[in-house]
């Protein structure tokens, strides 16, 4: 089911009114409320899926059990493995079975052997195998290292795994932070479900007014790139950026909101990622629950910043290249994810990783405007080339697209596929900009407005632009769901 | 949670109020017509209903539409021809119709500027119309079809020969109390024009299916192609018996890449005049419809203008 979708406004409130009204004060029937709805959610897309779900929250929550109860390291360490083979297998077998099939054979015909691939099975991607598998993961691992005690109730085990708001694109939840949320008895809060409410409404406009009304043209310009001017291509890098940037976050928005009606808060995930000022800025701002989750569960234990210097690059080209694997099974992800880890190392080697910690102010002072202003426009130049390798079909597509778009100079006026004004695209997205800006301090509040009259008027303009922007021809999806 | 849900309600009103209020300000939504059926069961617009018809969303394209007194959209008050004038009639669905240009702008008016002062086109264009409409309104107004020089028939050879018969349309049945006062609510009437209320109207579809347990699933009707243009042309043939048919004034506008070659033969074989668009379609290098809509932009009614000035010239 999709958030933006008409089924998933009549199944919304109809869990919210089960909830409340049978839930209140009852922590077991809130949690089967919440499991059936997630299956229900799940279910919507293919049901025989969540077979896989099912069994997996089996696995975990008997392997945690196991972890906890052992007091001998090695079968604790066994026991772990269950769980990493398990999870990473069906990670492994779903999303990069073909891939690494296909990419043997590639191999061996680039050495002059030619194999033909008959292993290749053409697997379905079940949705948000990616984003529940490292959830199920950090259970068994935090379990692991002692930071947490497994639960003894299967159903409020089975809600974490499944719940529907971050089900199926995250944000990725610790056990830590969601379980013991999940566990107790939620109460209604008034200001949570307001707040809840215009999140809800603040990450649907990203979706529908911005991301959808972009993947027109962005899908055409990325299809059709040889046969466009260099501004053309320089646009449409430009447009995935904004393309992608508000499509996940507009679904993280969406599933934080859900979630606060339920009286649950999740991780941010996204905190204005292109008002950053270096390539580590971006990284604290992007993605934020599968960067520390890479952080905390791959670059730590491998040494993270600790020993020797060359070790340390290897922990960090390592977590760039597996963060790039993860997005999908493509070289052009694995790519991606190298281009990453390159602009990481200047600010890793000199030690100015951890700069800009704070909110950038560009109207502080003249010099700021300009310094800051310059290294916000330089690390978005940066991002969006990056986005052409992770956008492109192939490798290949990828390099002539950036070698159209960075040495060719050509130019002639953009036709939008379906004859739209492209001015009005422009003006959104300048619009899109200051407006985030403004909001910058607080991604978890992007409505806050004390006047009320200010704040209806907002509510209002978010509604009419998703009118004025949506297109029934556009794939509503969220690209994020095929990771 | 009674407060909260309080609110949500009054948002949600406060919120609407203020969606009608900017649809109506920028005008964004399309002025439907009312529809009625005169005396000789001829489907027309209630004659002085003027409006504007917005296509594509924010406005991409905006037509401005003003129906007379014999209930179509045209320039003209009446339609009563002159004695010192030559009269050319234009009948065709929505293309003929018009609505996405201003009524100054159409084909007809084009066209009498391109022609020399003693002609007049008189345009019968109503949306949805086939060829049974359109000679069964030929042939109720013989009277006045009879002093009328040209008489320009659009078809659409893939959807206009379905029936072999008039029949009163079922558009009528859309004009129902609710849908009366839907219309009067802008937001509404736009949010339909996008497509938005499509899944809210087929979920509701769906659940009345369930509900009166009509769970048959409708095989697709399976005709081949060859039986289908057999069908055509016989319908063709039935209604140019039934309605008659003017060989001699009458001439078909139509898309020749879309007829099968049984009913081009049949035509030529038969002496029946045609005028096929498509070649000046082909050759142009500019689009010759809306890129948001299928119906002719001002290039593409150029297009057509330059066809029918030709055949006045050489007829």
């Amino acid at each position: 089911m999709l958030f933006n979708s008409i089924d998933f406004f009549i199944f919304l409130p109809i869990v919210y009114i089960l909830f409340w009204l049978f839930g209140k004060d009852k922590p077991k029937t809130q949690n089967i409320i919440l499991l059936l709805a997630s299956y229900v959610f799940y279910g919507w897309w293919d049901y025989r899926f969540l077979s896989l779900i099912i069994f997996s929250t089996f696995v975990d929550y008997f392997v945690g059990k196991a972890i906890y109860k052992s007091s001998d390291k090695k079968v604790k360490k066994g026991w772990l493995w269950v769980s990493i083979i398990f999870n990473l297998g069906l990670l492994g077998f779903f999303k990069y079975y073909d891939f690494f099939v296909d990419s043997f054979v590639d191999a061996f015909l680039i050495a002059g052997f030619q194999i033909e691939s008959i292993w290749t099975l053409n697997i379905i991607l079940p949705v948000g195998i990616s984003f529940y598998t490292f959830q199920t993961l950090s259970y068994s691992l935090d379990i692991y290292k002692e930071d947490l005690k497994p639960t003894n109730d299967l159903i409020s085990f089975g809600t974490y795994v499944s719940f529907f708001p971050q089900l199926v694109a995250g944000p990725i939840e610790r056990a830590s932070h969601l379980l013991p949320q999940i566990t107790k008895v939620k109460h209604f809060n008034y200001k949570q479900s307001v707040e809840g409410l215009k999140l809800m409404l603040w990450g649907l406009f990203k979706k529908v007014a911005i991301a959808d009304s972009l993947a027109l043209i962005v899908d055409d310009i990325f299809a059709n790139h040889s046969t466009y001017p260099s501004t053309t291509l320089l646009m449409g890098a430009i447009f995935f950026g904004f393309q992608i940037y508000c499509d996940f976050s507009g679904y993280s928005d969406i599933a934080i909101g859900t979630s606060k009606l339920f009286g649950v808060e999740l991780m941010s995930n996204f905190k204005f990622p292109y008002l950053s000022r270096s390539i580590a800025e971006f990284w604290r701002r992007w993605h934020i629950s599968l960067s520390t989750w890479f952080r905390d569960y791959l670059y730590i234990p491998l040494g993270g910043s600790r020993g020797t210097r060359s070790k340390a690059i290897r922990n960090v080209f390592i977590i760039f290249l597996v963060s790039g694997l993860w997005h999908g099974a493509n070289w052009t992800f694995v790519v991606w994810g190298l281009f990453h880890a390159l602009l990481f190392l200047p600010s890793f080697y000199f030690n100015t990783n951890r700069k800009h910690l704070d909110n950038v102010n560009l109207f502080s002072s003249v010099k700021t405007f300009f310094i800051d202003g310059g290294q916000i426009l330089i690390m978005f130049i940066l991002v969006m080339l990056g986005w052409v390798f992770f956008r492109s079909e192939t490798l290949a597509d990828s390099f002539s697209y950036l070698q159209s778009m960075l040495f060719d100079f050509t130019h002639w006026n953009y036709i939008h596929p379906r004859g739209y004004r492209m001015w009005d695209y422009y003006v959104l997205i300048i619009g899109f900009i200051i407006f985030e800006y403004i909001i910058r301090k607080d991604e978890r509040n992007p409505l806050n407005f004390n006047n009320r009259f200010v704040r209806l008027a907002c509510y209002l303009l978010l509604i009419f632009l998703i009118f004025m922007f949506y297109d029934d021809a556009m794939d509503r999806s969220f690209i994020y769901f095929q990771f | 949670m009674k407060k909260f849900i309080l609110k949500i309600g009054l948002y949600f009103i406060c919120i609407f109020i203020g969606l009608e209020l900017l649809v109506r300000v920028f005008h964004l939504h399309k002025d439907r017509p009312v529809r009625y059926l005169d005396e000789y069961n001829v489907e027309k617009w209630i004659p002085n209903q003027t409006g504007i018809w917005v296509t594509g969303n924010r406005r991409q394209n905006v037509g401005e539409y003003k129906i007379n007194n014999f209930g179509y959209n045209s320039v003209y008050d009446e339609f009563q021809p002159k004695k010192n004038k030559k009269e050319i009639a234009l009948v065709g669905d929505s293309f003929i119709q018009g609505f996405h240009q201003n009524y100054q702008n159409s084909i007809g008016q084009k066209l009498e500027t391109k022609l020399n002062k003693n002609y007049k086109v008189l345009e019968f264009g109503y949306a949805g119309w086939d060829l049974a409409d359109q000679l069964h309104m030929i042939k109720a107004y013989e009277h006045l079809f009879d002093d009328i020089e040209h008489v320009v028939i659009y078809m659409q050879y893939t959807t206009d020969l379905k029936r072999d018969t008039y029949t009163i349309s079922d558009r009528f049945s859309l004009d129902t109390p609710l849908n009366r006062f839907l219309k009067e609510i802008k937001t509404v009437v736009y949010l339909r024009d996008l497509g938005l209320m499509d899944p809210i109207t087929k979920s509701i579809e769906k659940i009345k299916t369930v509900i009166n347990g009509d769970r048959s699933v409708k095989e697709v009707e399976n005709v081949n192609q060859e039986k289908e243009d057999r069908l055509k042309l016989e319908n063709f043939k039935q209604l140019v018996k039934q309605y008659g048919y003017d060989k001699h004034k009458n001439v078909l506008l139509l898309d020749y890449s879309l007829c099968s070659t049984q009913f081009l033969d049949y035509l030529e074989q038969n002496q029946f005049k045609t005028i096929n668009f498509n070649k000046s379609f082909e050759v142009s290098k500019t689009p010759p419809t809306l890129i948001y809509d299928q119906h002719w932009n001002n290039h593409g009614r150029n297009l057509i203008t330059n066809l029918l000035e030709e055949y006045i010239q050489n007829h």
